[in-house]
């Protein structure tokens, strides 16, 4: 009952946690479209999403196939999440609330697929390579000024992946009416199986591409 | 002034009982040992919720959109306190037993 009035910090709640205002058709009808124009970013941006958490620079990678990435990532989190919910919650769980709520949480990796933009992340693991491992085309040369820059991009996407898994759990747990260490416990656990299949079917796309 | 009903006892813990009611219009007071009811025994948040939950003639859906918040917490508000209901039952009746 501690959730109906808490301005401990409101902003910092509709940041971490919306879904407390959010969540069902209108979380889903938000979401999907972070989903959809996150995927037209990323092909503009040459950045991909192999599975649920990871962000990588990429080559040029078709429209399709950033769309069925950001896609399967969504749907293969929710399904397992779900699927967690149905099994462990004493509540009656939404289909609409879990998919929502999950779609609307990959928020945070719209702007991480505007990150791309720049180049100096890429530029900065090309310097890194040929300076410690000899590896790639030849010495890149990158003026210090660029390489805070990549290093500051690198730290805003991790944080980025921070607020992404606490937006994705808090998700889970109002969806779910779960609490706690079971909350937690159950939600670590989709999350692995879910890195391992949204893993495998980025693969399976990849392979669909040569 | 807004006066809360005080539950349990402040050295103790423990819950309160009534001891003693007054007729204002003419002085009669009865004394006794009564349990309070149930509903008393919730917190304020849950008796408003309960009212809300009446006045929007029990649709979760229309609390929440008149509560600015979403289905599933309203949902989980109102599992939450038949929760706390039914565990304040069972130690009521362990008591009585
Ligand atoms: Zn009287």
């Amino acid at each position: 009952m501690t959730q109906l009035k808490h301005a401990s910090n409101p902003m910092l709640t509709k940041l971490i946690n919306p879904f407390r205002f959010i969540a069902g058709f209108r979380a889903l009808a938000a979401g999907v479209l972070v989903i959809l124009v996150t995927a037209v970013l990323a092909y503009f941006s040459n950045t991909h999403f192999p599975d649920i958490l990871s962000v990588k620079i990429s080559g040029d990678l078709p429209f399709w196939f950033l769309v069925s990435q950001g896609a399967g990532n969504w749907f293969i989190v929710s399904v397992v999440l779900y699927l967690t919910a149905v099994i462990a919650s004493p509540s009656s769980v939404r289909l609409v609330d879990i998919f929502g709520t999950q779609a609307l949480a990959r928020f945070p990796y719209l702007p991480a697929a505007g990150i791309g933009f720049f180049g100096s992340v890429e530029k900065f693991g090309q310097y890194v390579l040929w300076e410690n491992l000899g590896m790639g085309d030849g010495p890149v040369a990158m003026a210090g000024w660029e390489m805070g820059f990549a290093i500051l991009l690198m730290m805003l996407t991790i944080l980025l992946s921070i607020w992404l898994v606490a937006l994705m759990y808090n998700a889970f747990k109002i969806s779910a009416n779960l609490k706690g260490a079971k909350s937690g416990g159950l939600f670590i656990l989709g999350f692995i199986v879910s890195i391992v299949l949204t893993r495998l079917f980025s693969n399976y796309l990849l392979a669909g591409l040569v | 002034m807004d006066k809360k009903l005080p539950i349990t006892c402040p050295s103790c813990q423990s819950e309160l009982n009534v001891q003693s009611l007054a007729c204002e219009s003419c002085d009669t007071t009865i004394n006794g040992s009564y349990d309070l009811p149930l509903l008393l025994k919730l917190t304020q948040e849950e008796q408003e919720f309960i009212l809300d939950f009446v006045r929007f003639s029990g649709s979760l859906k229309k609390m929440a959109k008149k509560l600015n918040l979403s289905y599933p917490t309203v949902r989980n508000m109102l599992d939450d306190l038949i929760d706390t209901i039914e565990t304040r039952q069972q130690s009521d009746a362990d008591e009585t037993d």
